[in-house]
């Protein structure tokens, strides 16, 4: 049974920060397991207030937050969520090899599991060389493959990827998006939020725009095109957030 | 590609996915409370020497200089030498800045720099996370007041006569001003909130709160005022665990103690449950 459900499904969700802003409001967005999700909209549209919400990171001011059937606060929804925030959020203290063991440990795995885990994800991203170094002594590069690994380490049902490309050049960016193809294709779920419209058009099975706290559309990349009449994403994006035509 | 190769060799010999969300247990969590305050002492540890050594050689110095030094110009207190008089006062107040200072910081850093997300969005109940976030604190005012009773031993012959109360009032103390110093690291938008209340709340009232004196020897109303300082009570139940004498009933030491550790400690429980301060 809790296999053919959703694996992520919003309803009604609203958002209401402390100084009043509204951030999201009455939101319903469902993304079916297995699926690459795209969701796209501009700065301060309600994209991380909504992937903080599934993440357990905002308190939310009502609505309901399913994680592959299970409420989004409960302790089985979150070892299901894998999540690399937008901006590099890495504890200063551990060194590359703890960040992802002590995050495993975070997330229930033994210390024998968390740290041949460890070694395998290091292994894949190409960090052996710095295991032993602090976070904050890391490159901007790094630094980014280390949130996504980390992200990972849990062997998480679903991987939450807020902007994982921004500020990385297009070598790091292409190897990126080649671990996140291959998860996917190994049956993880992916929800994606970027600024690169070619990358989620070429990535995601489905993309849903956001502006100003409402979903405003949400299909295949060539259905958003049809239904907008634009050649390319960024035609579409230009035409569902109301921007001036350049 | 190499890279690759390890990816699938991942998820081909082991499981894949987490496990299904049915199979969370009654004990869930506690492997992620036993890393969190793992990983809050190996913070200490990576820091031992500004965490642990520097309190300690600056609470030395003091039994150096107050105690020994000057002790010889000073009568008894309370039946005892001074530089024996004021060793229980002095771990005290090394113990329950350093429980303040570490939690405060920790928890200070770990919003600032967000890494507190990687512990709220991790399968941990608040009980555990606020628990995990203390352990740090109390750890390291424990091993401050381990080591400075190993060095005040042979310096000043200081011996522990009531270790059934000792016990209690150390645990009390830390637990009182460890989660004072996550509550003050939850609500600080800045590092200067943390270290106004450690240096304009904290340390004046240890120094007043009969470290270095019995109130016996102060007139009114001072003797009158210092009853309501917190932390006297709290030297007073480490000194009787000490040398076995205090200022006041030691019952009412160690009550005075607990009743102010335990609702700071639910407010700190309060504010892991709630997510307030925590989440926006």
């Amino acid at each position: 049974m809790l296999q053919s459900a959703p694996a992520l499904e919003i309803r009604e969700l609203t958002k209401r920060y402390d100084d009043g802003t509204l951030a999201l409001e009455d939101t319903d967005l469902t993304v079916p397991d297995g699926a690459f999700f795209g969701l796209l909209g501009p700065n301060g549209a309600g994209k991380t207030t909504l992937i903080n919400a599934v993440c357990n990171l905002i308190r939310v001011t009502s609505g309901e937050v399913l994680v592959f059937g299970e409420p989004a606060d409960t302790l089985a929804a979150r070892r299901s969520v894998g999540l690399a925030e937008q901006d590099i959020n890495l504890d200063r203290f551990l060194t590359v090899e703890e960040t992802l063991v002590y995050h495993g440990g975070y997330f229930g795995m033994a210390g024998d599991e968390a740290r041949a885990r460890a070694a395998d994800m290091i292994e894949t991203f190409d960090l052996r060389a710095k295991a032993d170094v602090r976070t904050p002594k890391l490159s901007g590069g790094m630094r980014r493959r280390l949130l996504l690994a980390r992200a990972l380490m849990h062997r998480p049902r679903l991987v939450i990827l807020d902007e994982p490309t921004a500020g990385v050049d297009f070598e790091l960016r292409q190897e990126l998006w080649t671990y996140i193809r291959r998860l996917h294709e190994e049956g993880t779920t992916i929800l994606l939020t970027t600024h690169y419209l070619e990358e989620a058009e070429t990535l995601c099975e489905e993309i849903a725009l956001i502006r100003d706290g409402e979903l405003i559309a949400r299909d295949t990349a060539e259905g958003l095109r049809e239904r907008y009449g634009g050649n390319t994403l960024a035609d579409v994006y230009v035409k569902a957030m109301g921007m001036p035509v350049p | 590609m190499a890279q690759l190769d390890s990816l699938r060799k991942q998820t081909a010999d082991e499981p894949a996915l987490a496990p299904a969300a049915g199979d969370v247990g009654p004990a869930d969590g506690l492997g992620g409370l036993a890393w969190l305050s793992r990983r809050e002492i190996l913070r200490v540890w990576k820091v031992w020497t500004q965490a642990v050594l520097a309190p300690v050689v600056s609470s030395m110095l003091f039994i150096l200089v107050f105690g020994v030094s000057l002790g010889g110009r000073i009568r008894e207190v309370a039946g005892f030498p001074y530089e024996v008089f004021v060793v229980p006062g002095l771990i005290v107040m090394a113990m329950v800045q350093a429980a303040y200072n570490n939690n405060a910081s920790t928890i200070y850093q770990a919003r600032s720099d967000r890494y507190v997300n990687d512990v709220l969005s991790a399968p941990m109940k608040p009980w555990q996370m606020n628990l995990g976030f203390n352990v740090g604190g109390i750890v390291r005012a424990i091993a401050i007041g381990a080591f400075l009773l190993l060095l005040a031993l042979p310096l000043t012959g200081v011996g522990v006569a009531q270790p059934l109360v000792l016990v209690p009032a150390v645990l009390f103390g830390v637990v009182l001003f460890g989660a004072l110093g996550t509550v003050v690291g939850i609500y600080a938008e800045q590092w200067d909130h943390t270290t106004f209340i450690s240096n304009i709340v904290i340390l004046p009232l240890a120094f007043v709160g009969g470290v270095f004196y019995s109130i016996d020897l102060l007139g009114s109303p001072w003797h009158e005022l210092s009853h309501f300082n917190p932390v006297f009570y709290l030297v007073n139940a480490v000194r009787y665990g000490f040398l076995g004498t205090s200022d006041v009933s030691v019952a009412l030491s160690l009550g005075v103690t607990a009743a102010l550790a335990i609702p700071t400690y639910l407010w700190a429980q309060y504010l892991f449950t709630s997510g307030r301060r925590l989440k926006a």
